[in-house]
């Protein structure tokens, strides 16, 4: 039977909560340096005042909640699920007070779609917001693709139980380094090299495509954020089409393989295994279904008719095949075209592979390819059991940096949350279609969401109904944290109301 | 007398023509496919130039859609104002051929200019910080210092922190 709650697991669950929005008060202060530097100062006041408001909610929080007590998983998941919410709202108050969209519940969806780096935003005037708030938005997506907990395990240095269990509450595998908090530096550095080296090709591409100087160099750093982030929030409402440039998508389609490829990966070909590149399953998966899915994506366009021309029709297909597959949403093709102009089996297949999702332990959202490559050979090993004599043992295994093999228990874990996946995809899906969207553009927003991938069929506006912004924030929310973190919170929440809180 | 009442009809005549008729950002993008390959008439807000050698892409913004327009370079150079938070940018109108899937430039949405008109020069927008925000963050700012300090004073004392570096290891 599972034990009420007490006091104590809300102050432990509480205080950490507390300690962790120290960060955030801390990262609502960076957008004042580009506020600075583009003389913005009607909307440095904005940052200081949100950041203010954490920094003392979060340290009376710390005085009254003052535990010695230790994380124990319920927590941890708890704590993982809150972090993103909590975050999410302190995070809003920025957006929201200088008009940047239009209502709170707004700003809170552009703070949690920047968070889960997916992309979808509600922003009515972006080629008009202020440099400050833009490079926020894509700073919130740098953040949250490296993983919230993380950043905080970098700078806090908890006690090792709790950030182990923080950072599997945030769907994150070990294996980098043996202690957590190293590993979470490790993570750290590999990502801010990646962004700066981005941001360098970027801005070179920018300046080569007749932009300024200037505006080369901020869009750089913020496409580089975003593209590393696998996030998909451009400084420009025309995505990456703003730049009409064969090279600047080359540019964003390396930095989003390099985002959604898993840091384990990075650290081990970085270490010099390079033999990883070519035996690792789950990069073996993510480039066979990422080939399959774009030569589908183009047979269908070009039986539809809609392209004349083959490069042409490859460019598009690769793109989007590309950005939907590592949960980025760059786009090359307007959402309007998406919905009213490309085939509804387009849609369909693009749906799924904004599922299917990126590299576990990446910056990318989605089932992860290593747990569909064990589906896939799980599959297999079954079939091998049907046909093999019944004294064979018939076993299977995968490579992700050493060999392991392929247990029902593996097998079970990646099928339980491909199943929550789908569910969330079922429901997202039918909630969007009861506010009118026809069943492919519903499904295609809403494995969007739950993939936080960003590409929208025209369905995520600011007209959109406050109850589908709620559903869609929640989306996200599970989609991110592998849906587990968020069922946890909930069944914490019954068990409360259920029994009451013990002293 | 004759000469006022005519002045007047010629107003008169000019109010009731109607405009020349544009189509919207959102109502190309839309009906991309109806308006392919045809002669269209765009108006709106210029919110970034990239140079090309002797052409140039002009990213026009007209109701929450952008459209990227390849015109020759002498008339990007007439655009005095791009559109970002501190400009309004140049109003423009452009008559040209429209794209769904341009095969010049890797397929993208585009229109091709024939006739660049910059109909309103833009000009930079006044952005003076609010009063009360300003009074607040400074309100705000001085709490939050004198909350994290002073609570953790108490804290020290009480033996809940432990001194500075070794919280690092």
């Amino acid at each position: 039977m599972i034990p009420a709650l007490e006091r104590e697991d809300l102050k432990v669950i509480g205080f950490n909560l507390c300690k962790f929005g120290n960060i955030v008060g801390f990262l609502l202060l960076v957008p004042i340096i580009v506020a600075v530097i583009y003389k913005e100062f009607d909307i440095i006041p904005h940052f200081l005042i949100a950041s203010s408001i954490t920094f003392i909610l979060c340290n009376v929080g710390i005085h009254f909640l003052q535990t010695k007590k230790e994380m124990e998983l319920k927590h941890a998941l708890c704590f993982a699920a809150l972090v993103w919410i909590f975050s999410m709202l302190l995070a809003a108050l920025p957006l929201w007070s200088t008009g940047s969209v239009n209502s709170y519940l707004d700003a809170n969806f552009d703070a949690m779609s920047g968070f889960t780096t997916t992309g979808l935003t509600l922003v009515p005037d972006i080629d008009h917001l202020p440099y400050s708030v833009n490079f926020y938005r894509h700073f919130l997506q740098f953040v949250g693709g490296i993983g919230i907990i993380v950043v905080s395990l970098t700078i806090l240095a908890r006690s090792e139980i709790s950030s182990v269990l923080a950072f599997r509450g945030e769907a994150r595998d070990m294996g980098i380094r043996p202690n957590v908090v190293r590993t979470s530096r490790v993570i750290l550095g590999i990502a801010i090299t990646f962004m700066v080296v981005g941001a360098v090709l970027f801005t070179i591409a920018g300046i080569k495509e007749g932009a300024d100087v200037g505006t080369s160099i901020f869009d750089g750093l913020n496409y580089s954020m975003s593209a590393y982030g696998t996030g998909g929030f451009t400084p420009h409402s025309q995505s990456v089409l703003f730049y009409h440039s064969a090279l600047y998508e080359i540019i964003a389609v390396i930095i989003i393989l390099i985002g959604a490829f898993n840091f384990s990966f990075h650290f081990a070909v970085l270490g010099g295994r390079r033999r990883e590149i070519f035996k690792n399953t789950e990069i073996r998966t993510i480039f066979i279904t990422l080939i399959i899915s774009t030569l589908i994506i183009a047979g269908l366009l070009l039986l539809s008719g809609i392209y004349s021309s083959p490069d042409v029709l490859f460019r598009k297909a690769f793109f989007q095949a590309a950005s939907a597959h590592t949960a980025t949403g760059f786009g090359t093709v307007y959402p309007a075209q998406i919905s009213a102009v490309w085939p509804g089996a387009v849609l369909f297949m693009m749906s799924l592979i904004m599922i299917l999702g990126t590299c576990a332990n990446s910056t990318g959202g989605g089932i992860k390819a290593i747990r569909v490559a064990v589906i896939g050979k799980s599959f297999i090993k079954e079939i091998k059991k049907a046909l093999s004599p019944n004294s064979a043992v018939v076993t299977a295994k995968f490579h992700h940096i050493d060999d392991v093999p392929l247990t029902d228990t593996i097998a079970r874990g990646a099928m339980l949350i491909a199943l929550g996946y789908v569910l969330l995809l079922i429901a997202g899906t039918t909630i969007t279609m009861l506010h009118g969207y026809s069943m492919p553009d519903s499904m295609y927003e809403t494995a969007s969401a739950v993939g936080n991938v960003g590409l929208s069929s025209g369905i995520t506006t600011p007209a959109m109904h406050g109850l589908l912004k709620a559903t869609y924030i929640f989306l996200l929310l599970a989609g991110r944290l592998e849906i587990t973190a968020v069922l946890v919170l909930m069944g914490f929440a019954i068990l409360g109301l259920r029994r009451g809180i013990k002293k | 007398m004759i000469r006022k009442a005519c002045f007047f009809a010629v107003i008169l005549v000019l109010l009731m023509i109607p405009p020349v008729s544009a189509e919207s950002g959102k109502e190309l993008v839309e009906n991309s496919r109806h308006f392919d390959n045809n002669m269209v008439t765009f108006r709106g807000e210029v919110v970034g130039i990239l140079m090309r050698g002797d052409y140039a892409w002009v990213n026009v913004l007209d109701n929450e859609v952008a459209i990227g327009v390849w015109c020759r370079a002498n008339d990007a150079k007439g655009v005095s104002f791009v559109g970002d938070y501190t400009h309004i940018g140049d109003t423009v109108e452009v008559v040209g051929i429209f794209h769904f899937a341009c095969l010049e430039h890797g397929g993208d949405l585009d229109i091709h200019a024939e006739n660049f008109t910059v109909l309103v020069s833009g000009g930079a927008v006044e952005r003076t910080p609010n009063l009360l925000a300003v009074f607040l963050s400074a309100v705000l700012v001085a709490l939050a210092i004198f909350t994290v300090f002073w609570l953790r004073r108490l804290r020290k004392e009480r033996g809940e922190i432990v001194p500075w570096p070794m919280s690092w290891t």
